[in-house]
């Protein structure tokens, strides 16, 4: 099962080292990410992170669904989904080395924004802590993004449909949680309990507790459920 | 499974490689393969016949595991096909229209088919040196897919398929988009395959079945209209005993003294000649033939057997179902 799962995942890596198009959304991202982190640094002076990270989830939303849009999509459009389904692999391993590879992907960029972090450390004093726990929540941010991304991959045999499909997914999470103030009290609570962005920005403050790490990973986990099960559908049809 | 015990008199009968047992498929209500029972014995070549939407490519998918039968079972090499990562593994399944990931080299394509199969890396660097060589895949192997013409990519396919050497290799329609030379060679490898692996070929092309398979059975319609050898299927169908003669003269008094001697002679003239039908593939056509000409006093200058070939059989297998409907 490992060997397989190793062989997907490579794979997947392949496919994305030898087209462009993962290189001009990494190029895109890590310019957007310079732009917003430079903006608060010269604009506003702050010697911190919390702006950049503040726009993360927008950015992301827009970056993460081009990473997982072709993954299972492609597969069906270019009928190598039957090939795939036909190897002695299982669907959950498909799904865990497709989503291992996506979450991957958008880690390792995050990981290159340290150059942010790093190079904050050299002008003055920073809250180590505080950028800890920004990355932390940026890459549990990134699970469950890259999972809504995979399950949107799974719905239709055109990419560029799954891209929509995954923004789209992720925008309404976001206004809800953007809209969060117009709601009762009761669904606000509700609301801030469930949220993985809500856990998202409390994280930012610096502020780490067992349910900012559960929640997004719960969501993440439910969305692999989801993009499985949708998988799995043809054999119950 | 019995023990092989030498001397006690107990023959060892293997299973057939794949064993099917009233396999049926539905999507939605109308069903695409119905009651489907059949077995490929070991190193068998067996040939799937139909038109389109016949259900030769749902067969194959039930057996590869890739759609679950609605009813019915199957077994591969004497695993059911409920134990689907176990049937997978014995199986070498080479799709319609042969998929290979475009984005991909040759080489990183059938390094990932083969170690999604568990080969070891040395084993693997040899399969890919041999099955490109067999395939004839060796000088565009660092070459992207989507470059390829359609044939190598059906070559690509086809040696994906056999990388982990599978005991039992199903080809859905593998000569599809070849140019005639290609066509040839594909059909010489699975032949030479078949001399040790089972294989299931479907193809709606009969001369390629016929040239290709040791048995075949015919599809039409989700249901199996027939299953034998070429020469069982042409008895089946009614095809009969048939016999084109040429006479130096007209042959008309040959020909009506024998039409006189049985009412199942069909005697017709044709552009060559007379065309002579009996419906019992055993009729004793050529003596008849002659003993009316020396009878008669015509002289034979031609005589000619007239095989009913498959493609009559699979005319008239097929549009039996039209009439039906």
């Amino acid at each position: 099962m490992m060997s397989s799962f190793w062989a997907l995942h490579g794979k997947e890596w392949r496919i994305s080292l030898d087209t462009p198009l993962g290189y001009v959304v990494a190029t895109a991202f890590l310019f957007a990410s310079g732009f917003f982190f430079g903006k608060n640094l010269f604009l506003y002076g702050q010697a911190d992170m919390r702006g950049y990270f503040g726009v993360l989830p927008l950015l992301l939303m827009f970056f993460t669904p081009a990473v997982t849009m072709r993954l299972i999509a492609d597969e069906r459009h270019d009928g190598t989904f039957e090939l795939l389904a036909t190897m002695p692999v299982s669907t959950l391993t498909i799904i865990a080395a497709k989503f291992a590879f996506a979450w991957g992907q958008v880690g390792l960029w995050l990981l290159m924004t340290s150059v942010y972090a790093g190079s904050l450390a050299l002008l003055g004093d920073v809250d180590g802590g505080q950028i800890a726990a920004g990355y932390v929540a940026a890459f549990l941010l990134a699970a469950f993004y890259a999972s809504v991304g995979l399950f949107a991959s799974s719905l239709s045999s055109r990419s560029i449909v799954a891209y929509v499909i995954g923004f789209v997914l992720v925008l309404a999470f976001f206004l809800l949680g953007a809209t969060a103030g117009t709601l009762p009290v009761g669904w606000q609570d509700v609301l801030a309990l469930v949220s993985p962005l809500a856990h998202f920005d409390r994280m930012l403050r610096g502020v780490v507790g067992l349910d900012d790490l559960v929640i997004p990973l719960a969501w993440t986990l439910l969305f692999l459920g989801l993009s499985w099960f949708q998988l799995e559908r043809r054999q119950w049809q | 499974m019995p023990a092989l015990t030498p001397g006690c008199g107990h023959q060892y009968n293997p299973p057939p490689m794949i064993q099917a047992e009233r396999l049926t498929r539905y999507f939605n209500d109308s069903a695409a393969v119905r009651d489907l029972s059949f077995h490929v014995s070991h190193g068998e070549v067996m040939g799937l016949l139909g038109p389109n939407g016949a259900g030769k490519s749902t067969t194959m998918k039930m057996l590869t595991c890739y759609l679950p039968p609605s009813h019915g079972s199957a077994s591969v090499d004497g695993v059911p096909l409920e134990r689907s990562l176990e049937v997978r593994r014995r199986i070498g399944y080479l799709p319609e229209n042969a998929p290979t990931y475009p984005d991909l080299d040759v080489r990183s394509h059938l390094v990932f088919v083969g170690r999604m199969h568990g080969l070891p890396r040395a084993t693997l660097q040899d399969r890919i040196r041999e099955m490109s060589d067999v395939c004839g895949i060796r000088q565009v192997l660092h070459r992207r897919i989507d470059e390829l013409s359609k044939g190598y990519r059906q070559r690509v396919g086809l040696a994906a398929a056999m990388l982990h050497d599978p005991a039992c290799l199903i080809l859905d329609e593998p000569t599809t988009g070849l140019d005639p030379n290609q066509i040839i060679e594909i059909r010489q490898l699975i032949r030479r395959l078949g001399e040790r692996k089972t294989v299931l070929l479907s193809s709606h092309v009969l001369s390629e079945v016929e040239a290709v398979c040791d048995r075949m059975m015919i599809l039409d319609r989700g249901e199996l209209r027939a299953l034998g050898t070429s020469a069982e299927l042409a008895r089946l169908s009614g095809g009969g005993a048939g016999m084109l003669v040429r006479f130096t003269g007209d042959g008309q008094p040959a020909m009506a003294r024998l039409a006189g001697e049985d009412d199942e002679l069909e005697v017709e003239r044709s552009e060559d000649g007379w065309l002579i039908r009996h419906p019992d593939p055993d009729f004793p056509l050529g003596e008849r033939v002659f003993r009316a000409a020396v009878d008669t006093s015509c002289v034979i200058v031609e005589m000619r057997r007239q095989q009913t070939s498959l493609e009559d059989v699979f005319r008239r297998m097929t549009s039996e179902g039209e009439d039906r409907a």
